[in-house]
């Protein structure tokens, strides 16, 4: 049976969710992330992208090629739950959704096409639904297989070009029979593998088009390119691609890291950092029903050498006190005088969060239950908010000041680093608005 | 020093006295020796890390009597390695020559006078059943602790009252108490805390005796099997009030074959890999055991028991339990249970001498 894979990728997210709340920046250049010092883009409004503003590149760049822009703080927290909202939308037509992230997932609707209509009518009742609930947009690739659906949703996408953006079609759906179609005209590069170095060995020997790819003569690509990569990417040149949509698997690590505006030489300064981490690690782990053996400190110097240390132990930890009990031990290992640029705090061999009772459980008194502590801040938090209890070495002047899920996905943040630089702008309000 | 000796016999006693001596030389490498010493055609050899100490006679054909501390694992590696029959040691100015057919090894050994002294005996000596000891040892020192920050735990209590001797274990999860009845180790209201360590050498001896002779002094404990001594420091420290932590009364009962459930838990927990929990389903006419690996797999099986008292699921440690249930004499044994929350207490039933208390694995 032919298979319908939709590839749905929302609209420049990051950015829409923000105008959400901030209407008033509808029609300007908006970039989300790289306020900071050190940051990267995480996401441009279109019309950002006019002035060739793109996620991943460094603020500096973003900033001298629009300096006009609004440049946002990121907040992950709100994205991923209205990522999840997207989520639960995606539920309601199948269970085989694996996302790739916050802003775009995959469905498999092959099985239930007798229910919901054909794949271009599943793809419009999701965008419907999307825009009505959550008045965001998105666009969806419809095809038989994961490689064209999401080929297929960058054709269906807004279109920036010179002089403003034209909206895209929604809804671009490749039918069985059409592939060769789609794709010939399409550049050597647009498909997944082909990086520059690919690209480069194409090109010399005449492959442009992936029309070209589907035409070159075996042999040759073999010894182009070398045997494997030959029959992977020959396969997809001719449309063929038979990955399964796998839905979301448990997740065998968690982690929390932070890059500094400026490096900490600070014992305590470098503390307070993995109190921060720790705890916003074991809340992440809470949330997942979930306990760690493993837990491993991370940390890059100034000159960019990276260690970790690990522990691991028989009872699974799921408390930021108990974390830290590990971690305290390895902190000693930092070579501090090299500067420490980045920190990171990872939790891994995950299971259910048993525990080994001991006597010392029966006295109430003497022993210290960090799991009754931990619920406790659990429910402080989804009553009134991360930030309304945390570890004491989170508080700095702007009161307390714990880990958002992954706040600093998108590079450091000087605003909430343990140095603040002075050139505070507006999104400054903005970020105090988000802890609201 | 020079003797002659069987290899099988040298070798048996060479590998006993080992036992003692630790590899863990950093402060005084002389431990990692055996000490030699020949005289009236007995051959002593001693092992100590100044904790435990262990020192066994086999006698030898001697030619001049002397003495020589030797590397411990190597002799005995080599005398293991030499072909059957009779073994040569003899010392000469350097070196300890060991021989058997045409092999010969040269052993460079430790100064005499570097090898600790030992003090003599202390107290007076009281006799009891090697078997008795045997199986109250094989019960409880299962139940101590591994873990060096908690010393008091990696001990053996041994006490005695009104009620009797007790030899009681505790690693902080589970517990062990057997009671010796009128054995006469100590006077009521003594109690000494006996290194487990000590007790698993000395369990290794018991079979080979029938009687110990026991000799308690204020640091240390000796134990003579024959011609095998092992002495022991005691352990300094206030054992924990373990009675506390036997439940007053328990609402829950369980009553199920000792072996079918050893069977099944040897089985589940083929699967309890890192959850290392088995969850018991309580309410029916069987148990149910289950156990499920996140990402492997998972196990049940059903046993046939009794059970009086209100349904749950309790989960244990897999290892725990099955050594609670290994311990136990009888065919079939009970589970006293007050809450998931709370220990439980196993006991086989007719047995009223011996129990095992097991905290749960909370799920």
């Amino acid at each position: 049976m032919v298979r319908s894979v939709l590839h749905v990728d929302m609209d420049a997210f990051y950015v829409s969710v923000e105008l959400l709340r901030r209407p008033e920046l509808r029609g300007r250049p908006v970039v989300v992330g790289g306020a900071g010092r050190r940051g990267v883009v995480a996401a441009a409004s279109y019309e950002a992208r006019r002035y060739g503003v793109y996620s991943a590149m460094p603020s500096a760049i973003a900033r001298r090629r629009c300096p006009h822009a609004v440049f946002l703080h990121g907040d992950h927290a709100l994205y991923s739950a209205t990522s999840t909202q997207v989520s639960e939308i995606f539920n309601r037509f199948t269970p085989l959704v694996e996302p790739l992230s916050l802003d775009e997932a995959f469905l498999d609707v092959t099985g239930v096409r007798h229910l919901f209509g054909d794949a271009r009518t599943i793809g419009e009742r999701i965008r419907s639904q999307i825009s009505d609930e959550l008045s965001l947009s998105c666009s969806v690739g419809a095809a038989p297989n994961k490689f064209l659906a999401k080929l297929a949703s960058v054709a269906a996408k807004p279109q920036v070009t010179a002089s403003g953006v034209r909206p895209g079609e929604g809804v671009v759906v490749i039918e069985p029979g059409e592939e060769q179609a789609f794709l010939h005209p399409l550049a050597v590069g647009r498909i997944w593998g082909v990086g520059p170095v690919t690209l480069e060995r194409l090109e010399a020997v005449g492959i442009h088009t992936v029309g070209d790819l589907a035409g070159a003569d075996g042999a040759l690509l073999a010894s182009v390119l070398g045997a494997r990569q030959a029959t992977h990417l020959a396969a997809l040149a001719v449309g063929h691609d038979d990955r399964p949509v796998e839905p979301e698997r448990a997740s065998r690590s968690i982690s929390h890291e932070s890059t500094f505006a400026h490096d900490l030489y600070d014992e305590e300064a470098i503390r307070q950092q993995i109190v921060r981490m720790a705890d916003g690690v074991a809340t992440r782990l809470r949330a997942g029903v979930l306990a760690a053996r493993t837990i491993t400190l991370k940390a890059r110097y100034g000159d960019f050498t990276t260690i970790t240390r690990s522990v691991t132990v028989a009872e699974p930890v799921s408390s930021a006190p108990d974390i830290m009990a590990l971690v305290a031990p390895l902190l000693g290992q930092l070579h501090r005088e090299r500067g420490v640029r980045l920190l990171g705090v990872v939790a891994s061999k995950l299971g259910p969060p048993h525990r080994q009772l001991s006597f010392d459980d029966l006295d109430e008194v003497r022993h210290r239950d960090t799991d009754r502590a931990a619920r406790a801040i659990d429910e402080v938090r989804s009553r009134f908010g991360t930030g309304a209890i945390g570890p004491a070495s989170t508080l700095d002047a702007g009161g307390l000041n714990p880990v958002r899920q992954s706040a600093d996905a998108w590079g450091p943040d000087d605003l909430r680093g343990p140095r603040r630089v002075e050139d505070r702008d507006e999104t400054c309000e903005t970020e105090r608005r988000a802890e609201e | 020093m020079k003797f002659r000796c069987e290899r099988d016999i040298l070798a048996d006693a060479l590998v006993t006295a080992s036992r003692a001596a630790t590899s863990r030389t950093s402060t005084h490498p002389v431990l990692a020796g055996l000490r030699l010493d020949v005289s009236d055609d007995q051959l002593t050899l001693t092992g100590t890390d100044l904790e435990l100490t262990i020192r066994l006679s086999v006698e030898v054909g001697m030619d001049t009597e002397g003495s020589a501390v030797v590397p411990a694992r190597l002799v005995t590696d080599i005398v293991r390695a030499l072909p059957a029959g009779t073994v040569t040691v003899e010392t000469n100015s350097d070196d300890v020559i060991i021989s058997a057919g045409r092999a010969q090894f040269a052993v460079r050994p430790f100064a005499v006078d570097d090898y600790p002294a030992q003090a003599g005996p202390d107290g007076e000596p009281v006799s009891i059943d090697a078997a008795l000891l045997m199986s109250a040892l094989r019960q409880v020192v299962r139940a101590a602790s591994t873990d060096e920050a908690r010393p008091v735990l990696t001990g053996v209590l041994i006490s005695a009252d009104e009620e009797g001797l007790w030899v009681v274990a505790t690693d902080g999860y589970r517990l062990a108490v057997r009671n010796l009845g009128a054995a006469g180790l100590l006077t009521s209201g003594q109690s000494v805390l006996i290194p487990a360590r000590a007790l698993s050498e000395l369990q290794r001896l018991l079979p080979a005796a029938d009687h110990v002779s026991v000799r308690f002094g204020s640091r240390s404990a000796e134990f003579e099997l024959g011609t095998t001594y092992l002495s022991t420091r005691l352990i300094d420290g206030d054992f924990p009030n373990y009675r506390n932590l036997l439940p007053s009364s328990h609402p829950n009962t369980l009553t199920i074959g000792r072996e079918a459930l050893l069977e099944a838990l040897r089985r589940v927990r083929i699967l309890a890999q890192d959850s290392r929990v088995v969850r018991l389903s309580l309410g029916g006419e069987v148990v149910e055991l289950t156990v499920v690996a996140q990402d492997v797999g998972n196990a049940s099986e059903a046993v046939d028991a009794r059970y009086e008292g209100a349904e749950m699921v309790v989960g244990f440690n897999p290892d725990f339990l099955a050594a609670g249930a290994d311990a136990l004499d009888g065919d079939e044994l009970t589970v006293e249970l007050n809450d998931p929350g709370k220990p439980v207490v196993l006991r086989g039933v007719g047995d009223d001498d011996y129990l095992y208390l097991l905290m749960p694995v909370r799920v």
